[in-house]
């Protein structure tokens, strides 16, 4: 026994790295020598360690969903990379300490030969990819309980007595069901108008939407208010007057407009965006359907507050146009509503039409974001582009 | 769900591992494949200033060089805790808003940093047959995938 098994001290990892010249080291295994699932082997670049040692990272996911790791801005896919190779894995000296060994190294002294340990075989290790933020879900989540007129009067009604209700999320609720990095949430509950009502993240039903806005427009109207420096103290207290609650009425300025200055002290100034109203009226005509071109125009037209001037191309990503004999139609087909995965998303476009021109296709595909790959690669990855002439518009059909 | 990974190394003090790496693998005898604990495996040597090493293991000599890694590997230690120290199984169910959350034990995994690798020594060529046997204690063979050594049986020095 005494030959096969270690007899020395253990020196670990830190001896193997620092092997002097014309020196030699015993390698046996660990006395807690095993698989130690437990213990993982995770590459990553350099400039990552710093979120690391702060802990500043997460992984995040369902079980049934493959982990990401996420900074604060960042997403990373975790894939593992095997090796056939064997990987020893040797702990420093002070980790994974057997304590038969400190007795080994009091009694008897430093003339014994050093051994340093393998712990574990690595069948491989982690590593991260970059990629997209998966967003798609926190829309679905956020429409199982848009906010709505109903609530808000109900809110009234009994105010204090807390509500148990479905789909209502907070932040911890969304980080822990949406495999995206803090900021890249946060950005995209901007983007999709998100509020935060009562500590839970909330998107405005459409119709309490159109309330919304066409109360800000009649009192607008009605107070001779320019959409150009609108006041948020003016606002919110005419629209808090109207039975919104204040936080809603702060909103609903950032919804539909930019400020323009930030009031020290003072109240803010807001203007509308004109485009952003315009599209909202342009949604709203097309939710019964498709229409003719020349009918949608006139009413979209008539819709829209005085002052704006609705433009056909303020509609670019919202809206396609077919031409079937010589009428043109228009029906609603917005970007924001189609998913976010390149795959997905392909495969929806082309299942709303096999074929399309530079032109529309690209108010379609422009947002999409895939770490490494430009947005030439992923047309050429999913699409096949046909010129039957020099000057002749490219055609995109499905790959 | 989401699992925080936890660092108490500090500003940059993570501990070192190593990592050797060779070709194939190392197969202890029969008789000792389920007493590999403690079990010697072979000799590391560095000869000379540079950083070449040999890995002696039975009757075969890999030669291999210590190369820096081009990312760094962390060691993370997985471990399960139950959900607020509660005993296992109770009163859980109401903290867990969710409800899919599916985890059976309810147990969450805690991730922790305990150790980075910078460095390994890595043998890529196949083993060199040594002529005569080893002084050292030889305990084991190298499998390659090549018919190198197949037979290769197991000594006492």
């Amino acid at each position: 026994m005494e030959l096969k098994n270690r007899n020395g001290r253990e020196g670990g990892a830190e001896v193997v790295l620092s092997l002097q010249p014309h020196s030699s080291i015993s390698i046996a295994y660990h006395p807690l020598f095993g698989p130690h699932d437990d213990l993982v082997l995770l590459e990553l670049d350099e400039k990552l360690i710093p979120d690391i040692l702060q802990e500043r990272v997460t992984l995040r996911g369902q079980p049934n969903e493959d982990a990401v790791l996420c900074t604060s801005s960042k997403t990373y896919a975790v894939k593992f990379v095997g090796t056939s190779n064997s990987l020893f894995l040797m702990p420093p000296s002070d980790q994974f300490a057997p304590r038969e060994n400190v007795q080994d190294c009091d009694e008897k002294d430093s003339g014994k030969m050093m051994v340093a340990s393998v712990l574990k075989v690595a069948p491989g290790n982690m590593e991260l990819v970059e990629v997209a933020p998966r967003l798609d879900k926190l829309k679905l989540l956020l429409s199982e309980n848009p906010y709505s007129f109903y609530e808000a009067s109900q809110i009234e009604d009994s105010e204090g007595t807390e509500k148990i209700d479905f789909g209502l999320y907070r932040w911890e609720d969304l980080v822990d069901r949406i495999q995206a990095s803090d900021s890249e949430l946060r950005s995209e509950l901007e983007a999709l108008f998100a509020v935060e009502v009562n500590g839970f993240w909330r998107i405005l039903d459409k119709d309490y939407k159109d309330g919304l806005l066409n109360m800000l427009l009649h009192n607008s109207v009605l107070n001779d208010w320019s959409f150009d420096a609108l006041s948020e103290d003016d606002v919110v207290a005419v629209l808090v007057a109207d039975g919104f609650p204040c936080n809603i009425a702060r909103h609903c300025l950032q919804i539909y407009g930019h400020r323009v200055d930030g009031g020290i002290g003072g109240s803010c100034t807001w203007r509308l965006d004109e485009t952003r109203v315009c599209v909202h009226f342009a949604r709203r005509i097309l939710r019964g359907g498709k229409m003719r071109l020349e009918n949608f125009m006139e009413e979209w037209m008539k819709k829209v507050p005085e002052g704006m001037h609705p433009r056909f191309d303020m509609l670019e990503g919202e809206v396609l146009t077919e031409k079937l004999a010589i009428e043109t139609w228009i029906h609603a087909f917005s970007v924001s509503s189609l998913p976010s995965t390149p795959a997905e998303r392909f495969s929806i476009l082309f299942q709303e039409r096999p074929k399309w021109e530079w032109k529309d296709l690209d108010p379609y595909v422009r947002d999409l974001k895939v770490p490494g790959l430009s947005s030439e690669s992923l047309l050429l990855k999913y699409t096949r582009r046909t010129q039957p002439t020099l000057d002749a518009e490219p055609i995109f059909t499905a790959r | 769900m989401q699992i925080k990974v936890k660092c108490s190394c500090g500003q940059g003090n993570c501990p070192e591992w190593a990592i050797l790496e060779l070709q194939g693998v190392v197969e202890a005898q029969p008789s000792f494949q389920d007493r590999l604990r403690n079990l010697h495996i072979g000799l590391l040597c560095r000869a000379s200033s540079q950083e070449s090493y040999t890995f002696t293991v039975g009757y075969h000599e890999l030669t291999g060089t210590k190369v820096p890694l081009k990312k760094p590997i962390l060691v993370l230690k997985k471990t399960r805790v139950s959900d607020g120290d509660a005993v296992e199984g109770e009163g859980e169910e109401e903290k867990d808003s969710g409800g899919d959350i599916a985890s059976p034990s309810n147990s969450r995994v805690q991730l922790a940093v305990i150790g980075i690798i910078r460095h390994k020594i890595l043998f890529k060529t196949r083993p060199k047959a040594l002529i005569s046997g080893p002084q050292t204690v030889a305990m084991g063979k190298i499998s390659t995938p090549s018919s190198l050594a197949p037979n290769c049986g197991y000594t006492f020095a």
